[in-house]
Parts: C-alpha cells; sequence; structure tokens
C-alpha cells in the first residue's frame, strides 16, 4: 500500500494526475483536522489510536499498512506546511512510547514490523539555501523516528515539476 | 523592555512548558514589562498581532513535535509572519524547547526553522534553549533550577536571561538533563508510560498491541 499526504487543494492534486488505483490512501486537507493535545492517550488510553475523533484519528494504523509514503507540501521556514505537520502530529500512535537508542540518540520503540520508503517533494517558488537544508535535515530525522528503510527529498519550484513523480 | 512570552504548550493547565516561562520570568521579570500570551487558551485576535509587532522581544516556548514545531503554533508563526510586514522597531526572538527524549541536541532542527522564520519575517533571532526530558520537568517543579538533575537547565536559563536582559544575541545551547540515561528511561518505562496505562486499567501488552 502506498500513502499520498499532501496540502494541495482538490483541483490542484487531480492536476498532479495521481495512481488512482485501490491501492494508494491519499490524506488531504479538508480544513477540519484537530491538533494533537499532547494527552498520550493514543499510547495509554487507547494504544495505536488517537483519542480525538475525526477523519485522521487512525493514522498510525493506516502508516502501518503502507511500504511507501509521498509527501507534497509547501516548503515553510524549512519545514512542512502546517497542515502535513499536524498530520505527523497527529500519527505518532504508529509507534510506542518505549524508548530505544539509535545511533546514541533515544528514540520511540516500532510498534509495528514495517519499514516505509520516504519521500518529500517540498515546493515553494523562492525557497532558500537554508531553508533547503533544515528540510533536509527534518525529514531525515523524521525518518529515524518513524523507522523509514530510506529518504527522498525533492524541491519543486511549482506544482507543474511534480508531475511524473508517480512512477 | 516589552516582552511577549508566548507559551506554545496544546495544554491549557499545568505544562513542561508553563514550567520553563516561569522559571526564565523570575529572571527577566524586574525592569521588563511582561505580557503573556497561552496560543491554545488564548488564541491570538487581531489585537493581540498588533501587540506583538510592537513588542522589543518575543520568548516563545513549546514542545518538540516530530522534531520540530507542533502544527498549533506552526500556524500562529506563519499569521504572525504576515503581521509582521512592515514592522518598524528591531524584534529579538528567544525559544526555550522541551523534548520528550533524553538529548537536548535533538531540539536542534526546531531553532532552525525557527531562524528561517525570523528571516522571512524580518526579526532577528537571538538564542535558544534546548532540553531533553520534558516529562521529567514537571515532576521535579520542587527542585529548584540549577540544581540536582536541573543544573544545566539552570545554567542555560541564566545565560538565555542574561541575554533577554541586554537584548543581545548568544550561542545556541542544547542540554541535557543532570541525571543518568539509563535511569532516566527506567524510570520513564516504569514510573511514566506504565503507571499511567494502568490507571486507565491498560497491561504492558495493551500498550503493545498492533492494529
Amino acid at each position: 500500500m502506498k500513502m499520498i499526504i499532501h496540502d494541495l487543494g482538490q483541483e490542484e492534486f487531480t492536476v498532479l494526475e495521481p495512481p488512482s488505483t485501490g491501492d494508494t490512501i491519499v490524506i488531504s486537507d479538508h480544513g477540519k483536522i484537530r491538533p494533537c493535545i499532547g494527552c498520550f492517550g493514543c499510547w495509554i488510553k487507547t494504544p495505536g489510536v488517537c483519542i480525538i475523533k475525526d477523519d485522521y484519528q487512525s493514522m498510525g494504523e493506516l502508516l502501518s499498512k503502507c511500504d511507501e509514503i509521498i509527501i507534497i507540501s509547501r516548503c515553510v521556514y524549512g519545514s512542512y506546511s502546517p497542515f502535513i505537520r499536524n498530520v505527523l502530529d497527529r500519527s505518532i500512535s504508529y509507534l510506542l512510547p518505549y524508548f530505544v537508542q539509535k545511533n546514541d540518540e533515544t528514540h520511540h520503540q516500532n510498534r509495528y514490523n514495517n519499514y516505509f520508503k520516504l519521500t518529500v517533494h517540498f515546493y515553494g517558488e523562492d525557497i532558500t539555501k537554508a531553508e533547503e537544508k533544515t528540510a533536509q535535515a527534518l525529514v531525515k530525522a523524521n525518518g529515524i523516528n518513524f523507522y523509514s528503510e530510506e529518504e527522498c527529498v525533492c524541491f519543486h519550484q511549482s506544482l507543474e515539476s511534480i508531475k511524473g513523480v508517480w512512477q | 523592555m516589552k516582552i511577549a512570552m508566548i507559551n506554545g504548550s496544546p495544554k491549557a493547565g499545568k505544562s513542561n512548558t508553563a514550567f520553563l516561562l516561569n522559571s526564565l520570568e523570575a529572571l527577566i521579570s524586574s525592569g521588563n514589562e511582561l505580557t503573556h500570551y497561552h496560543i491554545i487558551k488564548n488564541p491570538p485576535s487581531e489585537e493581540a498581532f498588533s501587540q506583538l509587532c510592537q513588542m522589543d522581544a518575543l520568548v516563545l516556548a513549546f514542545p518538540l513535535y516530530i522534531d520540530a514545531i507542533p502544527s498549533h503554533l506552526f500556524r500562529l508563526l506563519v499569521e504572525l509572519e504576515e503581521h509582521m510586514k512592515g514592522h518598524k522597531n528591531e524584534i529579538y526572538v528567544y525559544a526555550i524547547t522541551n523534548n520528550g527524549f533524553y538529548e537536548g541536541r535533538q531540539n536542534h532542527i526546531a531553532f532552525e526553522i525557527l531562524k528561517n522564520w525570523c528571516q522571512r519575517s524580518g526579526l532577528r533571532f537571538g538564542q535558544g534553549l534546548g532540553h531533553g526530558a520534558g516529562e521529567m520537568l514537571a515532576s521535579n517543579d520542587k527542585i529548584p533550577l540549577g540544581h540536582g538533575p536541573l543544573k544545566n537547565l539552570g545554567k542555560g536559563m541564566n545565560l538565555l536571561a542574561d541575554n533577554i536582559n541586554s537584548k543581545s544575541s548568544g550561542e545556541l545551547m542544547l542540554v541535557n538533563p543532570n541525571f543518568p540515561r539509563f535511569a532516566w528511561q527506567f524510570a520513564g518505562t516504569h514510573f511514566f508510560w506504565n503507571a499511567e496505562a494502568k490507571k486507565n486499567g491498560l497491561k504492558k501488552r495493551d500498550i503493545l498491541r498492533r492494529l
């Protein structure tokens, strides 16, 4: 299974001609996502599921079914846009609360025995070199925390250049 | 000097972020005019945004979320960039972050994002203080800053306060608690995660469940 998480409007996304096969989950912005409230409920109340009842409640479980995650995001200060950040904040149920050391750093243990490829397409007309550097470091760090088997980061000056990345 | 104390915690009540801001406040309240903002409790109004543009310094405090800035605060920063366009005074930005892991260095990307935000918004990044073992802070609120496990944090907080009081910049500070990592991890597992889950009637096998 493949997952596409994007911050585009429906029309903009359709123009990119994304795959329409049944094995692709698309996570998009309906303007109704709620922020993580830092309650840890997805670890200690309803393990594996966020306690906030909206369309993004089961992100952890959905991620566990995927072997590839593709993120399309405006590059905002070297980060993902607020919506993509919000989706990731709501995805920690994919992990366990318990800790493990990787490369002498503490991280959360993996809940699932799943390792996906993480590809991020950042877009924006005037992304600075500093923002590119920050974004690369961010995706690499996210890859470690979410147990991705590899990460790939691309920068695009326009949405047009994202077309055709699905092959 | 007019200073905005911006609490970026998702929690309206007691939080590690509030603990950090209160600790800093004790060191910078003399001779400065402090205004408090809690973005979850009271989302900023147009008037609040205007006030923020008239400050001499902004102090942002927040927990690290997935290596970066939590989305509720990040949305505010994007909005604030728009309001900052055309402001005339020089505004310094200082930040304190805490992460749930042990190592303070894991906060470094959040500070890079903040520096990029400052660049876009015409603000001057003053200094950042990143601390590890966030969940230990609230449980240590009877231990004075600068002592025991909070020794490094206390030193960093003093340096940050000096720079805020003199409206100057300083090097990024990323500090660990003065507590062995293995002991912190053991305590976290047994006295926090397992104990909190038990209060909800869950056993360890429930915490580990796969869906």
